[in-house]
């Protein structure tokens, strides 16, 4: 039985729906990412399960308990901020010891879960402090500190990340899965960095306009995109609809004008939508003639990246974005040939893909 | 020298103070100390121990620290609803809070007579329920004190409306997400975190209501407040002397309440300052 359940919740907003009929489940101490970008409704699911916002139907539970209309004060949920949220005007052993005093936690235990609190998120003797005096890494210790001592059902990571430096983010990130894996709590996590969710995660749920179009494990998810909005997501660039396809003994074949395309595939969707990732394309100048999961094109820029260059290609069949090691660079206006590997190519079902999407 | 430069800036308005308030004030209070070219305490002690006066001072002192505990008490609930509105209703709110102020004090007062006075809209509404229409509210120290919020509760607003806009949604989510009831939220956080708005907003009104003049000389009737009195000393009397006495009781116990305030302020201020965590 799952620990997390949301059953058909629906959240709207100002009469536009933010979540229709939406469902997750999470496992007994595992931890979910909510990953997608600015209006996904990530962040309205994690407001709902802390009870800031209610759904007008369906049921949440935790713990085989429902929660679906118990107030946030009664939830026992642990929260953490985007901003911290600290106390300004309170210490930073009152911020932390806060939860204890509204569960009438005797001031001996309570001084005792604090001090053990602080030496968790290594801010030993700082509990006379202001927050005005820490730094934002700090801050956010405490913020995490104040969520665990109250020894919380579940914990609700609202980006909690995305007001550090990128140094911090990282050694941050993995301060966090310590915890969460030392304490066993559940946990959902939102965030739209895809580098962080999928370090930090057991499963990653990509969302889409209030829909979760695939949870998985995060390596699942980065090898096997399962739609081109997941895959455009997580670095796609490359998306090409077949014509038709054939089945030539083991491997089947894609055609798309004159050019044919090994694909090798796990499962068969019977999807005719292919990716392909701008690292997997392998670009060589043109010269022998094309076979086949090969391409013909002309380089119309090229930027350099540090470790490589991306290249833009235009071909018969659109635009391809390519990234390539090398010293000596293709130039705008050269003739090349695009090798994209069988095993490289991963069939999607087709749905939105973002504008930004190249 | 170069270093203070900057304090050059401070110079046309400190220019203008010295010249215009603290060397009067200060001669106001020096001329109190001396009749005839001696030191004397004459002037104080006529005062102090005179019951007529000591009423006018209690009353004045009694009405304006009402005024600002009942403009707290209005001002509060409305500065959090107007800090949570969106930008366009806030502006709308916060014009439509100061509209009092808009108004001449005079023309404020008159329409307070015309509602307070017998035959007003009150006095016809106490009738209706058979109530003695005899006593009227107006000329009343309670129609000072009407007349004083009304003229005040603007400045409670403002003041408070610019700390809470600075108190985090996010603060307030905390403290619930961690068991906190609403009163404990209310004691805990966002009274704390207020406190300075409603310092500031508590010495503007009650050095405004303790020093107010129009509004108690036409809701007070024959009901002297301190600064009525003065001006009868002064100008009716014509007894510039006394008047400056008053006046400098006036300051002196000005000084004394703020001084209590901030002594209370601290008791629950912000110890961390900033608002923001």
């Amino acid at each position: 039985m799952s620990h997390v359940s949301l059953q058909n919740v629906a959240v709207a907003y100002q009469k536009t729906n933010i979540l229709e009929n939406f469902n997750l489940d999470i496992p007994e101490g595992e931890l979910v990412s909510l990953l997608g970008p600015s209006g996904c409704g990530k962040t309205t699911t994690l407001r709902l399960v802390a009870g800031f916002l209610q759904s007008h139907q369906g049921s949440i539970q935790v713990g085989g308990k429902d929660y679906t209309t118990v107030p946030v004060n009664k939830r026992n949920f642990g929260f953490v901020f985007q901003n911290y949220a600290l106390f300004p005007h309170m210490s930073i052993f009152d911020n932390i010891a806060f939860g204890l005093r509204q569960r009438k936690v005797s001031k001996k235990d309570t001084y005792t879960k604090v001090m053990e609190m602080l030496e968790l998120v290594g801010l030993q003797h700082f509990e006379n402090r202001f927050p005005k005096e820490l730094s934002g890494g700090q801050k956010q210790r405490v913020a995490i500190a104040r969520a665990l001592v109250i020894n919380p059902d579940l914990l609700l990571f609202d980006e909690p990340l995305s007001n550090l430096d990128a140094n911090l983010r990282v050694s941050m990130r993995s301060e966090i899965r310590r915890i969460q894996q030392e304490s066993g709590i559940a946990a959902i996590y939102v965030s739209h960095d895809q580098e962080e969710c999928f370090s930090i995660s057991d499963r990653v749920a990509i969302m889409n306009k209030g829909v979760i179009e695939q949870l998985d494990h995060p390596a699942a998810i980065y090898h096997r995109p399962r739609t081109s909005f997941v895959a455009s997501f997580i670095g796609f660039k490359n998306f090409l609809r077949f014509d038709r396809r054939s089945e030539n003994g083991q491997k089947p074949i894609f055609y798309k004008g004159d050019s044919t395309f090994a694909v090798s595939y796990e499962k068969d969707t019977g999807s005719m939508t292919g990716v392909i990732r701008p690292d997997d394309i392998r670009i060589k100048p043109a010269g022998p003639p094309v076979t086949e999961n090969e391409l013909s094109g002309t380089i119309i820029t090229a930027i350099f990246l540090g470790r490589s260059y991306q290249y833009e290609v235009k071909t018969e069949h659109g635009s391809f974005t390519a990234n390539q090691e090398m010293t000596i660079p293709f130039q705008s206006g050269d003739s090349v040939v695009l090798d994209m590997p069988p095993h490289k190519w991963v069939l999607v079902e087709e749905s939105e893909v973002p504008s930004y999407a190249g | 020298m170069k270093q203070y430069g900057k304090y050059l800036f401070l110079l046309p308005g400190l220019l203008v103070l010295t010249l215009f308030m603290i060397i009067p004030i200060a001669g106001t209070i020096l001329s109190t100390f001396f009749d005839a070219g001696s030191f004397t305490l004459a002037g104080y002690m006529q005062y102090l121990q005179d019951p007529y006066f000591l009423n006018i001072l209690w009353v004045t002192l009694r009405t304006s620290l009402l005024t600002t505990l009942i403009c707290i008490l209005l001002a509060f609930p409305a500065a959090y609803y107007i800090s949570k509105c969106r930008p366009r209703m806030k502006m709308i709110l916060l014009l439509l809070s100061i509209f009092p102020l808009l108004t001449s004090p005079v023309v404020r007062s008159f329409s307070w007579m015309v509602i307070l006075g017998k035959g007003g809209i009150i006095d016809n509404t106490m009738a209706l329920f058979g109530s003695d229409t005899s006593i009227s509210i107006l000329y009343t120290p309670t129609a000072i004190l009407i007349g004083l919020v009304h003229l005040f509760l603007p400045l409670s607003i403002i003041t408070l409306v610019g700390v809470m806009e600075n108190i985090g949604d996010d603060v307030v989510e905390a403290a619930k997400s961690l068991g906190a009831s609403a009163s404990t939220t209310f004691w805990h956080i966002l009274l704390p975190l207020s406190v300075p708005g409603l310092m500031t907003g508590s010495i503007l009104v009650f050095v405004g209501s303790f020093t107010a003049y129009t509004t108690p000389a036409l809701l007070g009737g024959r009901e002297s407040v301190i600064s009525t009195f003065l001006y009868q000393n002064a100008v009716t009397l014509n007894d510039w002397q006394l008047a400056s006495v008053v006046a400098t009781i006036m300051i002196v116990l000005s000084f004394v309440v703020i001084g209590i305030m901030n002594w209370l302020a601290g008791k629950v201020a912000v110890r961390g300052g900033n608002i923001r965590g």
